[in-house]
């Protein structure tokens, strides 16, 4: 079902992202089931959506659109990320046909990461268009129309999500920007990863008014390095001190269920400010069943 | 200005391989600037090459190399010399170069110009002497009336039109952290002159028609054909 049927219908949104594999994903006999549809397997029972990442910190990997439709081929409900970095115009609107024609519903608009970030450095940026021009081209497909004004034979459908960084400074500015995407044909956001509820409690003030459904974005911290990983090296996210204290003093093997339960405090203080999560698992997705029905008992 | 920087002297030595009497030209324009083609860094590479064995014929530096008058108006009184010439070195930007091949192919001469500098684009000096930041990418359909005088297709890595990317970090870009976040120094400037508002417009994606290479610029009639 489309997302945006789902919030619709008052739905507490859950969608669990997977990165798609390095490699091809041809079925031979005796291959075993790929990493990402493993991690989509994991969430199956708590997951309403997977999002589908794009050439993730612009790492080249199999596309978006094939692992999408792996996975909708598995009766899971793939949200088909979509980046402004490595196509231009024709190509953009070209995939967006491609998506819905291969069943795809829902699709998550991203600016995209540098190339510089990622394992071909010296590849050409596209960013023939940015994230809102994207909105607004695939606002259109839905209308029956290219960017052009050229009608379709069949006009697309599809359910449009786009991204807001809550830990932007300046916070005005980057929900000017949420609000050019809104105009645009954003009808659910995902947020980036917050560890601060005060953080989002700042954003959700601001943004209630808009009235699009919001998905607090998790990013489970591992390990202390990983924290201060992150905190060096990731753009837009701070992970605080007493995550990255507290995961320190947790011995190796505990750290997971410590991890647990650090994500299950934020969830539970946030959940009220919001309208789903969406999980960034990072190849811990067994985590995400567990953390759900924490939070549940809580309530 | 054009930025140029200099090419490793053993790229120049391999490209001037075979050949022995050489005219080394530069440019006492943007190159002069970025010192890398001015008088003195011709004199310095005339030097060089006849360390290595080379004979050098001439080295001079026109007012403008990109500008065909001006190189020819140079190159003129040489004519003699440039007939003895195995190759040219230009120290200039990609645009010298070709003019001076141009200037020698219209002598009716067939002789290599070789390319001694490589140019990183259109600059602007901050510090005389010490240096210059690309803010223009020449786009052909200039936005500074609605960014704060500040240009986002240049100054954001992603020339980003709508606003930043989630990546700015201390007000900082993604792509380099010693760098401003552009759209952060435009909403701080556009706050500062009181007009946020204008930010919140729609910019439609940029006619990228208007740089389809190579331009062609009609001087007389002021516009690009």
């Amino acid at each position: 079902m489309k997302l945006t049927e789902l919030f619709d219908k008052g739905e507490f949104v859950i969608t669990s992202e997977v990165g798609p594999v390095k490699g091809c994903l041809r079925s031979i006999a005796g291959s075993k089931l790929p990493q990402c549809a493993q991690e989509a397997e994991l969430v199956r029972s708590v997951a309403h959506a997977i999002n589908v990442t794009d050439n993730q910190s612009a790492v080249m990997r199999l596309g978006s659109l094939a692992a999408s439709v792996k996975l909708k081929e598995r009766g899971f409900e793939p949200i088909y990320q979509m980046t402004c970095r490595d196509r231009n115009r024709l190509a953009l609107q070209s995939d967006l046909l491609s998506a819905c024609s291969l069943g795809i519903d829902n699709v998550l608009c991203l600016t995209g990461d540098y190339t510089s970030l990622g394992d071909h450095k010296s590849a050409k940026s596209v960013f023939d268009i940015d994230s809102v021009q994207l909105l607004k081209i695939a606002r259109g497909l839905n209308e029956g129309h290219d960017m052009m004004g050229n009608a379709l034979t069949q006009s697309t459908n599809l359910a449009l999500g786009a991204v807001v960084n809550p830990n932007f400074e300046p916070l005005d500015l980057q929900l000017l920007k949420m609000e050019k995407k809104i105009e645009a044909g954003a009808q659910f956001f995902q947020t980036q990863a917050v560890y601060d509820p005060r953080v989002f409690e700042k954003m959700v003030k601001k943004t209630e008014k808009f009235g699009v459904p919001i998905q607090y974005g998790v990013v489970t911290i591992k390990s202390p390095q990983m924290g201060k990983f992150m905190n060096e090296n990731v753009s837009g996210i701070t992970v605080p001190d007493w995550i990255i204290e507290e995961m320190g003093k947790a011995a190796k093997q505990d750290r997971k269920k410590k991890a647990i339960e650090i994500t299950v405090r934020l969830i539970r203080e946030i959940k009220p400010m919001v309208q789903g999560i969406h999980f960034m698992p990072l190849g811990w997705s067994d985590i995400v069943p567990t953390i759900m029905e924490a939070v549940k008992s809580a309530i | 200005m054009i930025g140029t920087t200099p090419k490793p002297f053993e790229e120049i030595t391999e490209a001037l391989k075979g050949y022995d009497r050489i005219a080394v030209i530069g440019c006492d324009g943007c190159a002069k600037v970025c010192m890398t083609g001015g008088s003195d860094q011709v004199a310095e590479m005339a030097e060089k090459l006849k360390k290595i064995g080379k004979s050098v014929l001439f080295a001079m530096s026109p007012e403008r190399t990109c500008y065909v008058g001006k190189t020819k108006t140079s190159l003129d009184p040489q004519l003699d010399k440039l007939k003895e010439a195995d190759a040219l070195l230009v120290l200039g930007c990609g645009g010298a170069v070709q003019i001076t091949r141009q200037v020698i192919e219209n002598y009716g001469l067939t002789i290599p110009v070789k390319v001694g500098l490589d140019s990183v684009g259109h600059m602007d000096t901050l510090i005389m002497g010490e240096l210059a930041i690309e803010q223009c990418q020449e786009c052909g359909e200039c936005i500074l009336n609605e960014t704060g005088g500040i240009c986002p297709v240049t100054k954001c890595a992603k020339s980003l039109l709508n606003g930043p990317c989630g990546g700015a970090q201390n007000g900082k870009c993604e792509v380099d952290s010693e760098r401003d976040c552009a759209w952060i120094l435009i909403y701080n400037r556009m706050a500062a002159l009181g007009e946020l508002d204008k930010l919140r417009r729609f910019m439609e994606p940029k006619d990228y028609s208007k740089m389809a290479k190579p331009r062609r610029l009609n001087i007389k009639e002021r516009k690009v054909e």
